[in-house]
């Protein structure tokens, strides 16, 4: 008999690396058209860091997305970066970007504020203009103040800047100290069938509500909450490496290695708790890992919800599952008997 | 032998296909329209840009499959590597016997660790060699590589090099590999090779004078990446004696660094190129085959490609650590949590890799979101001759979660408390104290909870 349960569980994770140092820099360079070029040493490993960062620098510049070009990930012509690690690229990376963004805007700036007959720090970029705060109608184009700047003025508009998330170091004895920066915070709730016959379990529904600060690019935390359930999915009911006596592995394939492809996945809604984190650029912390942190436990508590039987070692395989629901009949069958 | 005569290229490359139906041939790819015209959606012009839906930049190129990955990659000339791995958990090399490999037809350059010029690596110890010399740590460990023109026959050149071996004892069990009479994976060192500890209040009294302890052991697995483009690179030389290495490696400031030690050269004579990476997961975090593409194409004096074969993933590149955790925790009638003690030993398997980071996390993060008054955490990294545990996304948080989100829902069932509501008093308010004495700031693990239990429907009545 198919058997409903539900489980939730909740987490906590840091941002950047522990305690170490992890910096980033990052150079945009706005070009005489008001459209920009941001080097940034971070790879694109698929997660769509690289779109993010160009949000960044565009909102740092007061332009769109389009008109911001990103070039990464070459140590001959981007600046150091700590890399695709840590969930920190929003977040360190980032705020690398975002410096380095206001600090070519500071020249723009220099050079729009006695076009407008203002300060400078009378000024706001916004929409691909440089205007006087207050008073939007006053304004130049961004293309027109960069070609000032750079044939004008002789001074291009170019910022590089760098980032490192502060920390204090832990006390060897005791652990004490501020080993990160920031964390986020999220909740899974799985909804999961259990065949008390044969100990398979189908995840059926998957809730997840992950903080992620400001989400710069909605869209791409959705996909990496969606991605990160995968891999909690195949960590939790099926992925193993399996070892010979010999300390040899004996399922290197795909074939006796099983892993969740798209028909084993659930529904699965994501919603983004609002958050602000104050020391993150524009409000954001990261998203990357922690996606995959509490999927196992929801699915474990869910499968304690269905059939009453606590699985304490992954992958909750339909063998396991079996196993564990035979010792409890065992268990309590004397009982009633007793009864 | 005196009749042979020197084979060609085109020769080798035709023998090496003839009669083999699993030869790839050369991809065609139909032509493709470049709009002159930038093709974008209107959700990209807009400001601000922050907080938009916008479309990647590169998701035309992944639509149209132009993207290029490392194996999408030719340079002239270039040449193909396989490695040799060991196969074998634990011994001494006697001998390597690479004349049979060297005599093949399309085979241009052979490699053995004792050619690296500095033949170790690891992000926090430097205890993995490039290729293994003098001793095998663990099956998946590569003690020899061949380049030549193409993979099939680089594939055939690693099988006809031989290697003696003299067995030593191993040992898998990370608490038998504990003990003090444990066979030693890095001799004379012992196997605990990472230490950490969390203290803070007095747990064991608390937990003496807590109404009900609850305590469990609970374990996980290893596990793969398994992303689909597996490790791959290409290291070509100029005649300056400058190297390029282009990578799958997620991070290219370091791997440079990396690169540049192992080969003993200037930093500024390497340039490493990141390629879009076909998934990275926390296992391309490290150097891995680079060094070895690198001296395999000084060596022909051609450019060299490797990609890791599916297996190759599997037992050569890094994996996520199995956890063994026991956990005791102090409640009170409440549901409060008043102490909670944890024990994590993490199997390493034969480097360390990231095992420190992933010890670190594990027990900074190892007693969940809750206000707890009274903690300790101890953890210990063991070494043991089985596949290399390092970096997985995560960092030893979803294990950790596992267990005190399990021990969390046995402490509702037992106290007849709803596991949403066990959470919501038990959970982290704004200003909480970590268990590293940090004061924590946007915190809204409530939040979370109550957003996911409304869009669940976790307070409606269960049909």
């Amino acid at each position: 008999m198919r058997r409903r349960g539900r489980g939730i569980a909740c987490m906590w994770y840091p941002i950047g690396f522990t305690v170490s140092a992890n910096p980033s820099a990052a150079t945009v360079k706005v070009n005489e058209d008001g459209t920009a070029t941001l080097l940034t040493g971070t790879v694109e490993t698929g997660q769509g860091s690289l779109t993010v960062l160009g949000q960044i620098a565009a909102e740092a510049l007061g332009i769109a997305t389009e008109d911001v070009h990103v070039v990464s990930a070459d140590t001959d012509a981007t600046p150091m970066d700590t890399g695709a690690i840590a969930s920190r690229t929003t977040y360190v990376t980032g705020n690398a970007v975002k410096l380095a963004g206001e600090r070519a805007r500071a020249i723009l700036f220099e050079a729009a504020a006695p076009m407008l007959g203002v300060k400078p720090e009378q000024l706001e970029a916004r929409d691909r203009k440089i205007q006087v705060r207050g008073f939007p109608q006053r304004s130049v184009p961004i293309g027109e103040a960069a070609r000032h700047a750079l044939v004008g003025k002789g001074e291009p508009p170019i910022g590089t800047a760098s980032f490192n998330p502060p920390t204090v170091a832990m006390d060897p004895e005791t652990g004490q100290g501020k080993p990160f920066a920031t964390y986020v915070y999220a909740t899974q709730i799985a909804e999961v069938e259990v065949d008390d016959e044969t100990g398979e379990v189908e995840v059926l529904r998957i809730v997840a509500a992950h903080d992620c600060g400001t989400p710069i690019n909605p869209m791409l935390v959705e996909g990496q909450v969606e991605g990160g359930i995968a891999m909690g999915l195949g960590f939790a009911l099926q992925e193993e490496i399996l070892f010979d006596a010999a300390g040899r592995q004996i399922n290197p394939n795909l074939t006796n290695y099983i892993m969740p492809t798209s028909l084993d996945m659930p529904e699965i809604e994501v919603d983004i708790v609002p958050s602000y984190d104050p020391t993150g650029p524009f409000g954001a912390k990261g998203v990357g890992e922690p996606t995959s942190v509490p999927t196992a436990a929801a699915i474990a508590n869910a499968i304690y919800d269905a059939v009453g039987v606590r699985m304490t070692a992954l992958p909750m395989t339909a063998e396991r599952v079996l196993a564990a629901i035979k010792a409890k009949r065992a268990a309590d069958a004397p009982r009633l008997a007793a009864d | 032998m005196s009749d042979r005569r020197p084979v060609t290229e085109q020769e080798a490359l035709r023998e090496s296909l003839r009669g083999l139906e699993t030869a790839r041939l050369p991809a065609t790819v139909p032509p493709a329209q470049f709009p002159i015209e930038t093709l974008v959606p209107e959700v990209r012009q807009q400001t601000p840009a922050v907080g938009q839906r916008a479309t990647r930049p590169d998701a035309r190129l992944h639509g149209l499959g132009q993207t290029k990955y490392i194996d999408d990659l030719a340079l002239p000339g270039m040449l193909h590597a396989r490695i040799k791995r060991a196969g074998i958990a634990a011994a001494r090399i006697a001998r390597i016997d690479t004349r049979a490999a060297e005599a093949m037809p399309g085979v241009m350059a052979v490699l053995t660790g004792r050619e690296i010029p500095a033949n170790s690596f690891g992000p926090s110890l430097q205890d993995q060699p490039v290729l293994a010399d003098e001793r095998v740590r663990h099956a998946g460990d590569g003690v020899a590589a061949v380049a030549a023109v193409t993979e099939e026959i680089a594939a055939q050149a690693v099988e006809r090099i031989v290697v003696e071996y003299e067995p030593l004892p191993a040992v898998f069990d990370p608490f038998e590999a504990m003990r003090e009479d444990a066979p030693r994976v890095h001799p004379p060192a012992g196997n605990v090779y990472a230490h950490k500890i969390i203290r803070k209040g007095d747990v064991e009294r608390a937990l003496a004078e807590a109404d009900r302890v609850f305590e469990g052991r609970w374990t996980t697995q290893m596990v793969e990446h398994v992303p689909i483009e597996p490790h791959a690179a290409i290291a070509a030389w100029d005649a300056n004696g400058r190297l390029t290495v282009y990578s799958t490696l997620g991070r290219i400031t370091l791997g440079r660094a990396d690169i540049a030690r192992t080969l003993a050269l200037p930093v500024n004579r390497v340039q490493v190129v990141g390629t879009i990476v076909g998934g990275n997961f926390g296992g391309k975090n490290e150097i891995s085959q680079e060094p070895v593409l690198a001296l395999l194409a000084k060596k022909a004096g051609r450019p060299v490609k490797g990609v890791f074969t599916r297996g190759e993933e599997f037992y050569a590149s890094t994996t996520r650590h199995p956890f063994f955790m026991d956990y005791s925790t102090g409640v009170g009638r409440d549901g409060r949590i008043r102490a909670r003690k944890v024990r994590l030993v993490l199997d390493g398997g034969a480097y360390c890799s990231w095992s420190e980071t992933t010890l670190g996390k594990a027990c900074i993060l190892a007693t969940g979101p809750y206000k707890i008054e009274h903690v300790q955490v101890e953890a210990f990294a063991v070494y043991t001759n089985k596949t290399v545990a390092g970096a997985m996304r995560g960092f030893g948080a979803p294990q950790v979660c596992f267990a005190y989100e399990s021990q969390m829902d046995e402490i509702a069932a037992a106290l007849a408390i709803d596991p949403l509501e066990i959470r919501l008093a038990n959970a982290f308010d704004e200003g909480a104290a970590s268990p590293t004495g940090q004061t924590l700031e946007s915190v809204v693990v409530k939040a979370s909870l109550e957003q996911a239990a409304a869009r669940f429907g976790w307070r409606e009545p269960r049909s």
